[in-house]
């Protein structure tokens, strides 16, 4: 059996070892564009922070592809794929590879600026360990940064400049951050604390261009004609698949532009898989087909894909969108629904805030199911409500109990056990 | 292999053992020279109430395949291939609450802790006590236990007692043998009906 990986993130290497717990003998190869170890890629803001060195980002160990056995081809990236003569092809070179099985993996890409100047020195993506390497380069010299963007990973850039002793100003469009994550009570609490811990933050900011002159940027210049000076820019406005290679073949692509898997991660042609930010699964709380780029789903949707490469079939229960961060004095976990559609009464939404603790805590239900979760501090209990909307149980006590101070996962009834 | 073995109807929320949890991870180990140390030690397990208000202790269930192992950003979290424990590296761990999202009992905590660097936060998880293990003792929250909601045996014998035990409750001509304590019975059900009157 030849397998073959696109990508050596999370979800191919997850996919590599499981594949390899089932079939020792068959040939593993592992096409991805950068040339490194296993990494831990959310790590890369802590990395820019200065609280972790650089080797710490590895997690496994250097002799990752020798141990499993797996033949690396790393730096090259894939070109197309010719899915009816089960062929690959790295580059625009002569490369060619073979598969029976093929997993892609090859995560999701940043999206970039289409603004002027956006290409000038000084203007970074960050997803991945070189480009916060040329970060920190950058902030060697650097006194300002701008972030643009206020989602997760434009958080976690502007709060590792601050670290880093930069004056930084955060831009975004909506009138609060993470949009996607938490509602607009959350998000103005949000905001406050960011402002509170020196991060200057534009709301309702549009970039009109990037400004240098030479080959250094200067300033960011919104719509509204402000000018930002700046040393360096990080462009944070989210991630896309990075599904370019198979847009125009038979693998079937979703309306999030990810690559659509059903129940055991295979996509719509026989043989060849998709797992991690580059998959379209179905999402259990929304019940759609959506891409949730997160490392856990990254994680357990690798390994159901290798095993079923591998022969052994496992059903993938699907994918539930969540996040937690601990940034800026807060800490904040979501997941699922946080925001349901107003016009739909089959949801219901239970709430409690505690001013003093700085606590807003916010459960989404449809019908008698918990589809979503909102924690702004006290998260302690939050696997435990997130275990409820991932196993789509049936709620059968008082909504309201679940928010109750004293929560835990005795108060639940012992039939969600069974 | 001997493991807690953990028995909820049988728990009062005396809380005994997270004190002697907390004593037991603490520097000094022992009670009077805890409380003043700096960071203070804390329980790994915790007793809340119950879904009447009876006592519930609740602890790392050291799960196979462990979900917060495999949500774990650095690796921090790793298990011990001898006895099977979930454990935490404090010098990997990066405080990012992975592991308390990918946690379905709601166990994890995060604070200080002696034995990790200095001021740093980390989380914080049961450890089956192997370092008392290792010196012939058993976990300190079982040890201090009156009730007999936490026990240390192996599961096949905890569930061959608890047969027995049942069996015994509802045969003629044994001796008497309640399921469950009468005192301890007594004061569950006393809870459990200020409860239920709170409701009302
Ligand atoms: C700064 C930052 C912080 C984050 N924090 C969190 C967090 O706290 N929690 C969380 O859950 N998630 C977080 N994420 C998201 C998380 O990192 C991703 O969900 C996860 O890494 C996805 O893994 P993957 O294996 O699917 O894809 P990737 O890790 O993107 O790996 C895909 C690999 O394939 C390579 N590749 C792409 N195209 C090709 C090609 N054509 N040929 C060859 N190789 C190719 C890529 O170069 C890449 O190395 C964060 C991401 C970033 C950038």
């Amino acid at each position: 059996m030849e397998y073959v990986i696109i990508g050596n993130g999370i979800a191919g290497t997850s996919a590599a070892e499981a594949i390899r717990r089932l079939d020792r003998q068959g040939a593993i190869t592992m096409i991805a564009d950068e040339d490194e170890i296993p990494y831990c890629r959310p790590m890369i803001s802590n990395l820019l922070a200065g609280d972790i060195a650089a080797e710490r980002l590895a997690i496994r160990p250097s002799s990752f592809y020798d141990d499993l056995n797996i033949k690396p081809v790393l730096g090259r990236r894939v070109q197309s794929i010719d899915p009816a003569a089960g062929k690959v092809r790295v580059g625009d070179s002569d490369l060619i590879v073979p598969f029976d099985r093929l997993l892609i993996a090859s995560g999701a890409d940043p999206r970039i600026s289409e603004v002027p100047g956006s290409q000038l020195p000084g203007v970074f993506c960050l997803r991945n360990r070189s480009q916060a390497l040329d970060i920190m380069a950058a902030a060697e010299h650097g006194r300002k940064a701008v972030v643009v963007g206020g989602g997760l990973v434009g958080l976690k850039a502007a709060h590792a400049l601050q670290s880093r002793g930069l004056q930084v100003v955060m831009l975004i469009r909506s009138a609060h951050p993470l949009r996607l994550q938490v509602d607009a009570s959350a998000g103005r609490m949000i905001l406050a604390k960011l402002r509170e811990h020196g991060l200057q933050v534009l709301v309702e900011a549009e970039v009109a261009a990037f400004e240098g002159s030479g080959k250094v940027l200067e300033n960011i210049v919104l719509a509204d004609g402000q000018k930002i000076p700046a040393d360096l820019a990080v462009i944070a406005k989210g991630v896309a698949p990075a599904a370019g290679f198979a847009a125009d073949g038979p693998i079937g692509l979703g309306p999030g532009g990810g690559i659509v898997v059903n129940n055991t991660l295979e996509t719509t042609v026989p043989g060849i898989y998709a797992a991690g930010d580059v998959a379209e699964t179905m999402d259990v709380a929304r019940r759609e087909k959506r891409v949730n780029a997160i490392w856990p789903e990254a994680v357990e949707q690798g390994i159901a894909a290798g095993f079923n490469m591998a022969g052994r079939r496992v059903a993938y229960r699907g994918s539930l969108s969540r996040n937690v961060m601990r940034i800026y004095g807060l800490d904040i976990m979501t997941a699922g629904v946080v925001e349901p559609p107003a016009a739909d009464d089959s949801y219901e939404v239970v709430a409690v805030t505690d001013k003093h603790r700085d606590i807003y805590h916010k459960l989404v239900f449809r019908d008698d199911r918990l589809v979503g979760m909102m924690l702004i501090n006290g998260i302690e209990q939050g696997g435990v409500l997130l275990s409820l909307i991932r196993r789509e149980v049936a709620i059968v006590e008082k909504k309201e109990r679940l928010l109750e101070p004293g929560f835990q996962v005795g108060k639940l009834m012992p039939q969600y056990f069974k | 292999m001997k493991q807690v073995q953990v028995h909820p109807e049988r728990c009062l929320g005396c809380m005994q053992c997270m004190l002697a949890c907390a004593t037991a991870h603490s520097r000094t180990k022992s009670l009077f020279t805890a409380v003043g140390e700096s960071p203070l030690p804390k329980p790994r397990l915790h007793v809340g109430a119950g879904s009447h208000d009876e006592g519930f202790p609740n602890r790392c269930r050291h799960c196979d395949p462990a979900p917060c192992l495999l949500a774990c950003l650095p690796g921090a979290i790793f298990r011990d291939p001898d006895t099977g424990t979930v454990l935490v590296d404090p010098d990997l761990c990066i405080n990012c609450a992975s592991c308390a999202m990918a946690c379905p009992f709601g166990v994890l905590r995060y604070h200080q802790d002696w034995v990790a660097p200095a001021a740093k936060i980390v989380a914080q998880k049961c450890d089956n006590c192997l370092e008392r293990q290792h010196e012939g003792l058993i976990p300190a929250c079982v040890e201090v236990c009156k009730t007999g909601a936490l026990t240390f045996e192996e599961s096949d014998e905890a569930l061959r007692r608890k047969t027995r035990e049942v069996a015994r409750s509802v045969s003629m001509g044994m001796e008497e043998q309640p399921l469950i304590p009468t005192g301890v019975q007594l004061l569950r059900q006393a809870k459990k009906q200020r409860f239920e009157m709170r409701c009302r």
